[in-house]
Protein backbone atom coordinates (compact mmCIF):
# COMPACT_ATOMS: atom_id res chain seq x y z
CA UNK A 1 0.00 0.00 0.00
CA UNK A 2 1.21 3.20 -1.29
CA UNK A 3 1.85 6.16 1.66
CA UNK A 4 -0.58 8.07 0.45
CA UNK A 5 -3.32 5.97 0.29
CA UNK A 6 -2.45 4.77 3.60
CA UNK A 7 -2.71 8.70 5.26
CA UNK A 8 -5.91 8.35 3.09
CA UNK A 9 -6.94 5.03 4.84
CA UNK A 10 -6.48 5.97 8.50
CA UNK A 11 -8.11 9.08 8.03
CA UNK A 12 -11.56 7.17 6.72
CA UNK A 13 -10.80 4.85 9.56
CA UNK A 14 -11.04 7.77 12.04
CA UNK A 15 -14.22 8.38 10.62
CA UNK A 16 -15.74 4.73 11.12
CA UNK A 17 -15.95 3.27 14.62
CA UNK A 18 -15.00 -0.30 14.80
CA UNK A 19 -17.91 -2.08 12.93
CA UNK A 20 -19.38 -5.27 14.71
CA UNK A 21 -19.17 -7.65 11.42
CA UNK A 22 -15.60 -7.26 11.03
CA UNK A 23 -13.74 -10.59 9.74
CA UNK A 24 -10.02 -12.06 9.93
CA UNK A 25 -9.05 -14.09 7.18
CA UNK A 26 -6.66 -17.16 7.33
CA UNK A 27 -6.04 -20.62 5.67
CA UNK A 28 -7.99 -23.42 6.73
CA UNK A 29 -7.17 -24.07 10.35
CA UNK A 30 -7.42 -28.53 10.35
CA UNK A 31 -5.66 -29.46 7.03
CA UNK A 32 -3.61 -26.36 5.74
CA UNK A 33 -2.57 -23.85 8.34
CA UNK A 34 1.79 -23.68 8.69
CA UNK A 35 2.77 -22.65 12.34
CA UNK A 36 4.06 -19.71 11.37
CA UNK A 37 1.55 -18.32 9.89
CA UNK A 38 -0.86 -20.01 12.63
CA UNK A 39 1.54 -17.83 15.25
CA UNK A 40 1.32 -14.46 13.10
CA UNK A 41 -2.99 -15.10 12.82
CA UNK A 42 -2.93 -16.22 16.68
CA UNK A 43 -0.91 -12.69 17.69
CA UNK A 44 -3.83 -10.56 15.80
CA UNK A 45 -6.94 -12.03 17.30
CA UNK A 46 -4.81 -12.21 20.78
CA UNK A 47 -4.29 -8.17 19.89
CA UNK A 48 -7.81 -7.12 18.76
CA UNK A 49 -9.06 -9.11 21.83
CA UNK A 50 -6.81 -7.05 24.14
CA UNK A 51 -8.38 -3.98 22.56
CA UNK A 52 -11.88 -5.59 23.17
CA UNK A 53 -11.75 -5.37 19.34
CA UNK A 54 -14.40 -7.93 18.14
CA UNK A 55 -13.93 -10.14 14.69
CA UNK A 56 -15.07 -13.07 13.30
CA UNK A 57 -12.36 -15.63 12.27
CA UNK A 58 -13.18 -16.76 8.56
CA UNK A 59 -10.99 -19.58 7.17
CA UNK A 60 -10.38 -19.94 3.21
CA UNK A 61 -8.12 -21.92 1.62
CA UNK A 62 -6.64 -18.89 -0.70
CA UNK A 63 -6.28 -16.49 2.53
CA UNK A 64 -2.41 -15.96 1.16
CA UNK A 65 -3.74 -15.46 -2.77
CA UNK A 66 -6.58 -12.86 -0.88
CA UNK A 67 -4.34 -10.39 0.98
CA UNK A 68 -3.07 -7.32 0.01
CA UNK A 69 0.57 -7.99 1.13
CA UNK A 70 0.52 -11.53 0.35
CA UNK A 71 0.71 -12.20 3.93
CA UNK A 72 -1.26 -14.22 6.75
CA UNK A 73 -3.72 -12.96 8.45
CA UNK A 74 -4.96 -10.19 7.18
CA UNK A 75 -8.63 -8.34 8.55
CA UNK A 76 -11.56 -7.09 6.56
CA UNK A 77 -12.76 -3.91 8.22
CA UNK A 78 -15.87 -2.01 6.72
CA UNK A 79 -14.29 -1.03 3.59
CA UNK A 80 -10.71 -1.31 4.20
CA UNK A 81 -8.70 -4.66 4.01
CA UNK A 82 -5.60 -4.44 6.34
CA UNK A 83 -2.56 -7.50 6.52
CA UNK A 84 -0.27 -8.15 9.04
CA UNK A 85 0.26 -7.36 13.04
CA UNK A 86 2.18 -4.11 12.04
CA UNK A 87 -0.23 -2.17 10.34
CA UNK A 88 -3.02 -3.49 12.33
CA UNK A 89 -1.61 -1.80 15.20
CA UNK A 90 -1.90 1.24 13.42
CA UNK A 91 -4.89 1.03 11.74
CA UNK A 92 -6.59 0.50 15.46
CA UNK A 93 -4.58 3.30 16.53
CA UNK A 94 -6.38 5.36 13.86
CA UNK A 95 -9.73 4.29 15.42
CA UNK A 96 -8.27 4.89 18.52
CA UNK A 97 -7.89 2.00 20.29
CA UNK A 98 -3.96 1.48 21.02
CA UNK A 99 -2.74 -0.46 23.92
CA UNK A 100 0.81 1.51 24.51
CA UNK A 101 0.01 4.87 25.27
CA UNK A 102 0.50 4.85 28.41
CA UNK A 103 4.41 3.50 27.67
CA UNK A 104 6.88 6.42 28.05
CA UNK A 105 9.51 7.27 24.94
CA UNK A 106 12.44 4.35 26.24
CA UNK A 107 9.22 1.70 27.41
CA UNK A 108 7.81 2.43 23.75
CA UNK A 109 11.52 1.90 22.08
CA UNK A 110 12.45 -0.82 23.74
CA UNK A 111 8.68 -2.58 22.95
CA UNK A 112 9.29 -1.49 19.31
CA UNK A 113 12.74 -3.72 19.65
CA UNK A 114 11.48 -6.92 21.20
CA UNK A 115 8.71 -6.91 18.65
CA UNK A 116 11.68 -6.72 15.72
CA UNK A 117 13.51 -9.49 17.77
CA UNK A 118 10.02 -11.70 17.65
CA UNK A 119 9.93 -11.18 13.96
CA UNK A 120 13.85 -11.16 13.77
CA UNK A 121 14.49 -14.58 15.57
CA UNK A 122 11.53 -17.05 16.24
CA UNK A 123 9.29 -16.10 13.37
CA UNK A 124 12.89 -16.96 10.81
CA UNK A 125 13.18 -19.69 13.12
CA UNK A 126 9.46 -20.85 12.14
CA UNK A 127 9.85 -20.85 8.58
CA UNK A 128 13.74 -22.56 9.03
CA UNK A 129 12.10 -25.40 10.71
CA UNK A 130 9.12 -25.76 8.41
CA UNK A 131 10.90 -25.53 4.93
CA UNK A 132 14.49 -25.77 5.42
CA UNK A 133 14.14 -28.88 7.33
CA UNK A 134 14.06 -31.95 4.96
CA UNK A 135 11.81 -34.30 7.55
CA UNK A 136 9.47 -31.93 8.19
CA UNK A 137 9.52 -29.82 5.00
CA UNK A 138 8.31 -33.08 3.46
CA UNK A 139 6.13 -35.15 6.29
CA UNK A 140 4.38 -31.61 7.21
CA UNK A 141 4.78 -28.37 5.54
CA UNK A 142 4.44 -29.53 1.76
CA UNK A 143 1.39 -31.82 2.10
CA UNK A 144 -0.24 -29.37 4.53
CA UNK A 145 0.60 -26.35 1.94
CA UNK A 146 -0.52 -27.93 -1.13
CA UNK A 147 -3.74 -30.07 0.62
CA UNK A 148 -6.53 -27.41 -0.94
CA UNK A 149 -4.62 -27.83 -4.59
CA UNK A 150 -4.99 -31.20 -7.22
CA UNK A 151 -2.24 -33.15 -7.44
CA UNK A 152 0.38 -31.31 -10.27
CA UNK A 153 -0.68 -27.92 -9.01
CA UNK A 154 -0.24 -28.15 -5.06
CA UNK A 155 3.11 -30.11 -5.77
CA UNK A 156 4.42 -27.11 -7.73
CA UNK A 157 3.14 -24.53 -5.44
CA UNK A 158 5.03 -25.98 -2.19
CA UNK A 159 8.13 -26.29 -4.14
CA UNK A 160 8.23 -22.49 -5.36
CA UNK A 161 7.47 -21.58 -1.53
CA UNK A 162 9.85 -23.82 0.01
CA UNK A 163 12.20 -22.13 -3.06
CA UNK A 164 11.45 -18.86 -1.98
CA UNK A 165 11.94 -19.09 1.88
CA UNK A 166 15.30 -21.23 1.39
CA UNK A 167 16.59 -18.31 -1.03
CA UNK A 168 15.46 -15.73 1.96
CA UNK A 169 17.35 -17.82 4.25
CA UNK A 170 20.04 -17.26 2.47
CA UNK A 171 19.81 -14.06 1.96
CA UNK A 172 19.48 -12.66 5.42
CA UNK A 173 22.98 -15.44 5.96
CA UNK A 174 20.75 -17.88 8.01
CA UNK A 175 21.17 -20.55 4.91
CA UNK A 176 24.54 -21.67 6.35
CA UNK A 177 22.64 -22.95 9.66
CA UNK A 178 22.30 -25.67 10.82
CA UNK A 179 19.26 -27.01 12.68
CA UNK A 180 20.83 -27.52 15.66
CA UNK A 181 21.92 -24.13 15.76
CA UNK A 182 18.76 -22.55 14.78
CA UNK A 183 17.16 -24.38 17.93
CA UNK A 184 20.26 -22.59 19.65
CA UNK A 185 19.14 -19.11 18.27
CA UNK A 186 15.30 -19.53 19.87
CA UNK A 187 16.71 -20.23 22.93
CA UNK A 188 18.98 -17.52 22.82
CA UNK A 189 15.73 -15.56 22.10
CA UNK A 190 13.56 -16.94 24.40
CA UNK A 191 16.09 -16.48 27.16
CA UNK A 192 16.11 -12.92 26.07
CA UNK A 193 12.40 -12.35 26.29
CA UNK A 194 12.13 -14.49 29.78
CA UNK A 195 14.59 -11.98 30.96
CA UNK A 196 12.95 -9.24 30.20
CA UNK A 197 9.99 -10.21 31.19
CA UNK A 198 10.82 -11.61 35.05
CA UNK A 199 7.87 -11.75 37.25
CA UNK A 200 5.95 -9.04 36.26
CA UNK A 201 2.62 -10.32 34.31
CA UNK A 202 2.94 -8.82 31.30
CA UNK A 203 6.19 -7.35 29.58
CA UNK A 204 5.53 -3.80 30.73
CA UNK A 205 3.61 -4.89 34.01
CA UNK A 206 0.20 -4.28 34.48
CA UNK A 207 -0.48 -3.30 30.81
CA UNK A 208 -0.69 -5.66 28.23
CA UNK A 209 0.68 -4.70 24.60
CA UNK A 210 0.99 -5.65 21.25
CA UNK A 211 4.50 -6.88 22.47
CA UNK A 212 2.77 -9.38 24.55
CA UNK A 213 0.24 -10.49 22.05
CA UNK A 214 2.62 -11.02 19.41
CA UNK A 215 4.74 -13.14 21.87
CA UNK A 216 1.81 -14.94 23.03
CA UNK A 217 1.10 -15.59 19.28
CA UNK A 218 4.27 -17.15 18.77
CA UNK A 219 4.96 -19.17 21.83
CA UNK A 220 1.66 -20.52 22.17
CA UNK A 221 1.67 -22.33 18.28
CA UNK A 222 5.01 -23.09 19.12
CA UNK A 223 3.81 -24.96 22.62
CA UNK A 224 0.81 -26.36 20.68
CA UNK A 225 1.85 -27.60 17.06
CA UNK A 226 2.77 -30.93 16.59
CA UNK A 227 6.10 -31.55 14.68
CA UNK A 228 8.13 -33.82 13.61
CA UNK A 229 10.42 -33.31 16.33
CA UNK A 230 9.60 -31.53 20.08
CA UNK A 231 12.85 -30.02 20.22
CA UNK A 232 11.11 -26.49 19.35
CA UNK A 233 8.83 -27.00 22.10
CA UNK A 234 11.08 -28.25 24.42
CA UNK A 235 13.03 -25.28 24.17
CA UNK A 236 10.38 -22.92 25.26
CA UNK A 237 9.16 -25.01 27.89
CA UNK A 238 12.51 -24.41 29.88
CA UNK A 239 11.06 -20.99 30.69
CA UNK A 240 8.67 -21.36 33.05
CA UNK A 241 7.99 -18.02 33.31
CA UNK A 242 7.38 -17.85 30.03
CA UNK A 243 4.44 -20.84 30.02
CA UNK A 244 2.97 -18.99 32.64
CA UNK A 245 2.64 -15.85 30.76
CA UNK A 246 0.73 -18.16 27.85
CA UNK A 247 -1.14 -19.39 30.24
CA UNK A 248 -2.31 -16.09 31.63
CA UNK A 249 -2.82 -14.64 28.36
CA UNK A 250 -4.81 -17.90 27.03
CA UNK A 251 -7.12 -17.72 30.59
CA UNK A 252 -7.67 -14.19 30.73
CA UNK A 253 -8.38 -13.48 27.03
CA UNK A 254 -9.69 -16.50 25.05
CA UNK A 255 -11.08 -18.68 27.09
CA UNK A 256 -13.82 -16.03 29.05
CA UNK A 257 -15.20 -15.34 25.52
CA UNK A 258 -15.26 -19.01 24.76
CA UNK A 259 -17.55 -19.83 28.11
CA UNK B 1 50.60 -17.51 22.90
CA UNK B 2 49.43 -18.28 19.45
CA UNK B 3 49.71 -16.51 16.54
CA UNK B 4 47.05 -14.14 16.75
CA UNK B 5 44.02 -14.17 14.39
CA UNK B 6 43.92 -12.52 10.78
CA UNK B 7 40.66 -10.37 10.41
CA UNK B 8 40.15 -9.17 6.39
CA UNK B 9 38.08 -6.33 5.89
CA UNK B 10 37.61 -3.34 3.58
CA UNK B 11 39.84 -0.83 3.42
CA UNK B 12 38.39 2.59 5.09
CA UNK B 13 37.64 6.11 3.36
CA UNK B 14 35.73 9.37 3.91
CA UNK B 15 37.47 9.10 8.21
CA UNK B 16 36.45 5.31 8.30
CA UNK B 17 37.97 2.49 9.31
CA UNK B 18 36.03 0.92 7.06
CA UNK B 19 33.39 1.63 4.21
CA UNK B 20 31.56 -1.54 4.67
CA UNK B 21 28.89 -1.91 7.78
CA UNK B 22 29.69 -5.32 8.65
CA UNK B 23 33.39 -4.66 9.09
CA UNK B 24 32.84 -1.67 10.60
CA UNK B 25 30.46 -3.83 13.22
CA UNK B 26 33.68 -6.32 13.88
CA UNK B 27 36.35 -3.72 13.48
CA UNK B 28 34.62 -1.69 16.60
CA UNK B 29 33.61 -4.83 18.52
CA UNK B 30 37.86 -5.98 18.53
CA UNK B 31 38.47 -2.68 19.65
CA UNK B 32 35.77 -2.20 22.38
CA UNK B 33 36.88 -5.85 23.51
CA UNK B 34 40.54 -4.96 23.30
CA UNK B 35 41.41 -7.97 20.56
CA UNK B 36 44.50 -8.29 19.35
CA UNK B 37 43.85 -8.84 15.35
CA UNK B 38 46.22 -9.19 12.58
CA UNK B 39 43.99 -6.83 10.58
CA UNK B 40 44.49 -6.84 6.47
CA UNK B 41 42.64 -4.65 4.69
CA UNK B 42 41.93 -5.18 1.38
CA UNK B 43 40.15 -4.11 -1.66
CA UNK B 44 40.05 -7.21 -3.17
CA UNK B 45 37.31 -9.90 -1.89
CA UNK B 46 38.65 -12.65 -3.95
CA UNK B 47 41.94 -12.76 -1.46
CA UNK B 48 39.77 -13.10 1.55
CA UNK B 49 40.15 -16.99 2.65
CA UNK B 50 35.91 -16.87 2.58
CA UNK B 51 35.73 -14.68 -0.71
CA UNK B 52 33.51 -12.20 1.02
CA UNK B 53 34.56 -9.33 3.65
CA UNK B 54 34.83 -9.11 6.72
CA UNK B 55 36.43 -12.94 7.10
CA UNK B 56 38.61 -13.96 10.59
CA UNK B 57 41.06 -16.50 10.00
CA UNK B 58 41.83 -18.20 13.14
CA UNK B 59 44.95 -19.64 14.05
CA UNK B 60 43.11 -22.76 13.89
CA UNK B 61 42.86 -22.08 10.01
CA UNK B 62 39.33 -21.76 10.92
CA UNK B 63 37.51 -19.24 8.82
CA UNK B 64 34.18 -16.90 9.84
CA UNK B 65 32.33 -14.44 7.62
CA UNK B 66 29.40 -13.70 9.58
CA UNK B 67 29.98 -10.38 11.87
CA UNK B 68 27.94 -12.12 14.80
CA UNK B 69 30.07 -15.46 14.74
CA UNK B 70 33.11 -13.72 14.89
CA UNK B 71 31.72 -11.95 17.82
CA UNK B 72 30.88 -15.17 19.18
CA UNK B 73 34.67 -16.84 18.54
CA UNK B 74 36.47 -13.50 20.03
CA UNK B 75 33.64 -14.06 23.22
CA UNK B 76 35.02 -17.45 23.64
CA UNK B 77 38.88 -16.65 22.98
CA UNK B 78 37.87 -14.14 26.55
CA UNK B 79 37.96 -10.90 24.34
CA UNK B 80 34.46 -9.97 25.46
CA UNK B 81 32.67 -6.28 25.61
CA UNK B 82 29.67 -7.43 27.55
CA UNK B 83 31.40 -8.76 30.52
CA UNK B 84 29.58 -6.36 32.51
CA UNK B 85 26.08 -6.35 31.48
CA UNK B 86 23.26 -7.94 33.20
CA UNK B 87 20.88 -10.48 31.69
CA UNK B 88 18.49 -7.81 31.13
CA UNK B 89 21.09 -5.16 29.54
CA UNK B 90 22.05 -8.47 27.18
CA UNK B 91 18.56 -9.27 26.05
CA UNK B 92 17.94 -5.61 25.83
CA UNK B 93 20.76 -5.91 23.19
CA UNK B 94 19.89 -8.29 21.27
CA UNK B 95 15.98 -6.78 20.72
CA UNK B 96 17.57 -3.60 19.69
CA UNK B 97 20.29 -5.70 17.14
CA UNK B 98 16.90 -7.25 15.46
CA UNK B 99 15.54 -4.12 15.13
CA UNK B 100 18.79 -2.48 13.72
CA UNK B 101 18.69 -5.88 11.13
CA UNK B 102 15.09 -5.46 10.54
CA UNK B 103 14.20 -1.70 10.09
CA UNK B 104 17.84 -0.04 9.45
CA UNK B 105 19.60 -2.64 6.48
CA UNK B 106 16.53 -2.32 4.14
CA UNK B 107 17.05 1.67 4.04
CA UNK B 108 21.29 0.87 4.27
CA UNK B 109 20.57 -1.14 1.24
CA UNK B 110 18.67 1.51 -0.67
CA UNK B 111 20.90 4.70 -0.31
CA UNK B 112 23.87 2.83 -1.21
CA UNK B 113 23.58 0.20 -4.03
CA UNK B 114 20.01 1.31 -5.30
CA UNK B 115 19.17 4.81 -5.17
CA UNK B 116 20.50 5.75 -9.30
CA UNK B 117 22.39 8.66 -8.32
CA UNK B 118 24.40 7.35 -4.67
CA UNK B 119 24.89 4.06 -6.69
CA UNK B 120 26.56 5.76 -9.79
CA UNK B 121 28.37 8.57 -8.16
CA UNK B 122 29.84 6.94 -4.93
CA UNK B 123 28.96 3.72 -4.25
CA UNK B 124 30.26 2.12 -7.70
CA UNK B 125 32.92 4.61 -8.02
CA UNK B 126 34.16 3.95 -4.73
CA UNK B 127 34.66 0.13 -5.47
CA UNK B 128 35.59 0.77 -9.12
CA UNK B 129 38.42 3.08 -8.18
CA UNK B 130 39.61 0.72 -5.22
CA UNK B 131 39.79 -2.69 -7.00
CA UNK B 132 42.19 -4.15 -9.34
CA UNK B 133 41.67 -3.97 -13.07
CA UNK B 134 39.61 -6.56 -14.21
CA UNK B 135 37.86 -6.81 -11.53
CA UNK B 136 36.64 -3.14 -11.63
CA UNK B 137 34.46 -3.85 -14.20
CA UNK B 138 32.48 -6.30 -13.12
CA UNK B 139 32.95 -6.82 -9.15
CA UNK B 140 30.56 -3.72 -8.07
CA UNK B 141 27.89 -4.59 -10.88
CA UNK B 142 27.41 -8.43 -9.06
CA UNK B 143 27.81 -6.51 -5.75
CA UNK B 144 24.73 -4.89 -6.50
CA UNK B 145 22.92 -7.44 -7.87
CA UNK B 146 23.47 -9.78 -4.61
CA UNK B 147 22.34 -6.35 -2.77
CA UNK B 148 19.64 -5.77 -4.74
CA UNK B 149 18.48 -9.49 -4.18
CA UNK B 150 18.44 -9.33 -0.70
CA UNK B 151 16.43 -5.98 -0.37
CA UNK B 152 14.08 -8.06 -2.42
CA UNK B 153 13.50 -11.09 -0.36
CA UNK B 154 14.10 -8.97 2.79
CA UNK B 155 10.56 -7.04 1.75
CA UNK B 156 9.22 -10.46 0.27
CA UNK B 157 8.71 -8.39 -3.06
CA UNK B 158 9.57 -9.86 -6.23
CA UNK B 159 9.32 -6.88 -8.25
CA UNK B 160 11.09 -4.16 -6.78
CA UNK B 161 12.13 -0.46 -8.11
CA UNK B 162 13.79 2.11 -7.26
CA UNK B 163 11.27 5.17 -6.74
CA UNK B 164 10.23 7.60 -4.55
CA UNK B 165 7.44 5.13 -3.13
CA UNK B 166 10.34 2.59 -1.97
CA UNK B 167 12.31 5.11 -0.89
CA UNK B 168 9.46 7.14 1.21
CA UNK B 169 8.92 3.55 3.14
CA UNK B 170 12.05 2.60 3.36
CA UNK B 171 13.50 5.64 4.85
CA UNK B 172 10.69 6.19 6.97
CA UNK B 173 11.06 2.91 8.36
CA UNK B 174 14.92 3.85 9.28
CA UNK B 175 13.98 7.43 10.31
CA UNK B 176 11.54 5.58 13.17
CA UNK B 177 14.49 2.94 13.79
CA UNK B 178 16.42 6.14 14.40
CA UNK B 179 14.15 7.64 16.76
CA UNK B 180 13.74 5.12 18.94
CA UNK B 181 17.50 4.21 19.10
CA UNK B 182 17.90 7.97 19.76
CA UNK B 183 15.76 7.63 22.77
CA UNK B 184 17.13 4.53 24.16
CA UNK B 185 20.24 6.29 24.19
CA UNK B 186 19.62 9.29 25.98
CA UNK B 187 22.17 11.20 27.52
CA UNK B 188 24.39 8.00 28.10
CA UNK B 189 28.00 8.18 26.72
CA UNK B 190 27.05 4.54 25.50
CA UNK B 191 23.91 2.37 25.04
CA UNK B 192 24.61 0.84 28.42
CA UNK B 193 26.59 3.47 30.91
CA UNK B 194 30.39 4.33 30.16
CA UNK B 195 31.69 0.98 28.75
CA UNK B 196 30.63 0.01 25.02
CA UNK B 197 29.56 -3.26 24.94
CA UNK B 198 28.24 -5.34 21.31
CA UNK B 199 25.16 -3.35 20.88
CA UNK B 200 27.35 -0.19 20.68
CA UNK B 201 29.67 -2.05 17.69
CA UNK B 202 26.33 -3.26 16.03
CA UNK B 203 24.66 0.89 16.15
CA UNK B 204 27.87 2.65 15.33
CA UNK B 205 28.43 -0.13 12.15
CA UNK B 206 25.53 0.73 11.01
CA UNK B 207 25.26 4.58 11.79
CA UNK B 208 28.86 5.62 10.55
CA UNK B 209 28.59 5.66 7.50
CA UNK B 210 25.58 7.71 6.72
CA UNK B 211 26.97 10.30 8.94
CA UNK B 212 30.27 10.02 6.94
CA UNK B 213 29.93 9.27 3.44
CA UNK B 214 28.71 12.23 1.10
CA UNK B 215 26.19 11.02 -1.11
CA UNK B 216 23.97 13.03 -3.17
CA UNK B 217 20.62 11.97 -2.46
CA UNK B 218 21.85 12.13 1.75
CA UNK B 219 17.97 12.44 3.42
CA UNK B 220 19.19 9.30 5.88
CA UNK B 221 22.09 11.63 6.90
CA UNK B 222 19.98 14.94 7.55
CA UNK B 223 18.06 12.62 9.58
CA UNK B 224 20.71 10.87 11.52
CA UNK B 225 22.59 14.79 11.96
CA UNK B 226 19.34 15.92 13.51
CA UNK B 227 19.23 13.52 16.40
CA UNK B 228 22.54 15.18 18.29
CA UNK B 229 22.84 12.50 21.21
CA UNK B 230 23.18 9.57 17.87
CA UNK B 231 25.54 11.39 15.87
CA UNK B 232 28.18 12.37 18.91
CA UNK B 233 27.97 9.12 19.78
CA UNK B 234 29.33 7.86 16.26
CA UNK B 235 31.61 10.52 16.28
CA UNK B 236 32.57 9.58 20.03
CA UNK B 237 33.92 6.35 19.12
CA UNK B 238 35.76 7.46 16.17
CA UNK B 239 37.79 9.46 17.96
CA UNK B 240 38.64 7.49 20.91
CA UNK B 241 38.79 4.25 19.05
CA UNK B 242 39.74 4.59 15.37
CA UNK B 243 42.06 8.29 16.11
CA UNK B 244 44.01 6.90 13.11
CA UNK B 245 40.96 6.82 10.57
CA UNK B 246 39.45 10.19 11.89
CA UNK B 247 42.54 12.25 11.64
CA UNK B 248 42.99 11.10 8.20
CA UNK B 249 40.43 12.35 7.05
CA UNK B 250 40.68 15.44 8.61
CA UNK B 251 44.41 15.69 7.08
CA UNK B 252 42.21 15.00 4.04
CA UNK B 253 40.22 17.95 3.79
CA UNK B 254 43.34 20.02 3.29
CA UNK B 255 45.37 17.95 1.65
CA UNK B 256 43.62 16.02 -0.22
CA UNK B 257 45.25 12.10 -0.13
CA UNK B 258 42.59 9.88 -0.65
CA UNK B 259 40.10 10.81 -2.99
CA UNK B 260 41.05 13.39 -4.66
CA UNK B 261 44.48 12.06 -4.58
CA UNK B 262 42.79 9.24 -7.07
CA UNK B 263 41.21 12.41 -8.69
CA UNK B 264 44.86 14.18 -9.69
CA UNK B 265 46.11 10.25 -10.62
CA UNK B 266 43.31 9.50 -13.00
CA UNK B 267 44.06 12.89 -14.80
CA UNK B 268 47.54 11.64 -16.53
CA UNK B 269 46.76 8.42 -16.41
CA UNK B 270 43.86 9.36 -18.50
CA UNK B 271 46.05 11.85 -21.12
CA UNK B 272 48.37 8.64 -21.04
CA UNK B 273 45.85 6.80 -21.75
CA UNK B 274 44.40 9.08 -24.55
CA UNK B 275 48.18 8.90 -26.29
CA UNK B 276 47.95 5.35 -26.28
CA UNK B 277 44.77 4.98 -27.47
CA UNK B 278 45.50 7.42 -30.06
CA UNK B 279 49.00 6.10 -30.69
CA UNK B 280 47.54 2.12 -31.36
CA UNK B 281 44.87 3.94 -33.15
CA UNK B 282 47.51 5.15 -36.02
CA UNK B 283 49.43 2.32 -35.67
CA UNK B 284 46.83 0.06 -36.54
CA UNK B 285 45.42 2.63 -39.80
CA UNK B 286 49.06 2.23 -40.60
CA UNK B 287 49.67 -1.19 -41.21
CA UNK B 288 46.70 -1.65 -42.48
CA UNK B 289 47.42 0.66 -45.24
CA UNK B 290 50.75 -0.69 -45.60
CA UNK B 291 48.93 -4.26 -45.88
CA UNK B 292 46.72 -3.47 -48.54
CA UNK B 293 48.28 -1.49 -50.78
CA UNK B 294 50.47 1.79 -49.79
CA UNK B 295 53.32 -0.43 -49.76
CA UNK B 296 54.42 1.49 -53.16
CA UNK B 297 55.16 4.76 -50.86
CA UNK B 298 58.36 2.58 -49.26
CA UNK B 299 59.22 1.49 -52.77
CA UNK B 300 58.87 4.95 -53.88
CA UNK B 301 60.96 6.35 -50.92
CA UNK B 302 63.74 3.88 -51.77
CA UNK B 303 63.20 4.84 -55.48
CA UNK B 304 63.49 8.29 -54.10
CA UNK B 305 66.80 7.82 -52.79
CA UNK B 306 67.98 7.05 -56.01
CA UNK B 307 66.36 9.24 -58.07
CA UNK B 308 65.25 12.57 -57.67
CA UNK B 309 61.45 12.49 -57.28
CA UNK B 310 59.26 13.03 -60.99
CA UNK B 311 55.55 13.09 -61.10
CA UNK B 312 55.32 11.04 -64.27
CA UNK B 313 57.41 8.36 -62.26
CA UNK B 314 55.50 8.14 -59.36
CA UNK B 315 52.16 7.78 -61.36
CA UNK B 316 53.95 5.04 -63.42
CA UNK B 317 55.32 3.31 -60.54
CA UNK B 318 51.46 3.31 -58.74
CA UNK B 319 50.14 2.21 -61.81
CA UNK B 320 52.86 -1.14 -62.17
CA UNK B 321 52.25 -2.12 -58.78
CA UNK B 322 48.31 -1.92 -59.10
CA UNK B 323 48.99 -4.21 -62.07
CA UNK B 324 51.20 -6.88 -59.97
CA UNK B 325 48.75 -7.03 -57.50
Amino acid sequence: MSLAAEAFVSQMAAAEPWPENATLYQPLKDDQILLSDHASSLAVQAYLRMCGLPVQVVCRANAEYMSPSGKIPFIHVGNQVVSELGPIVQFTKAKGHTLSDSLDDVQRAEMKAYMELVYNMLLTAELYVQWCDDATAAEISRPRYSSPYSWPLGKILAYQKQWEVRRKMNAVGWGGKSLEQVYEDVSQCCQALSQRLGTQPYFFNKQATELDALVFGHLFTILTTRLTSTELAERVKSYSNLLSFCRRIEQTYFEDKGS
Amino acid sequence: MAAPDELFCWEGDWGLPSVSTDCLVVLAYAQFAGAPLKLRKICNPWRSPSGSLPALRTNQKKTLSRPSDIIVHLRKRKYNADYDLSAKEGADSLAFISLLEEKLIPALIYTFWVEPKNYVDVTRRWYAEHMMFPLNFFLPGRMQSRQLEKLRLLRGDENLEAGEELEKELYQDAAECMNLLSQRLGSQKFFFGDSPSSLDAYVFGHLAPILKCKLPNGKLQQHLKSLDNLSDFCSNILLLYFPRDGRAENSGEKASPQPDAADFDSVPNKRRKQFLSALFAFAAMLSYALLTGMVSVQHVHQEALEEPPDPEHIGSHEHEEEGDG
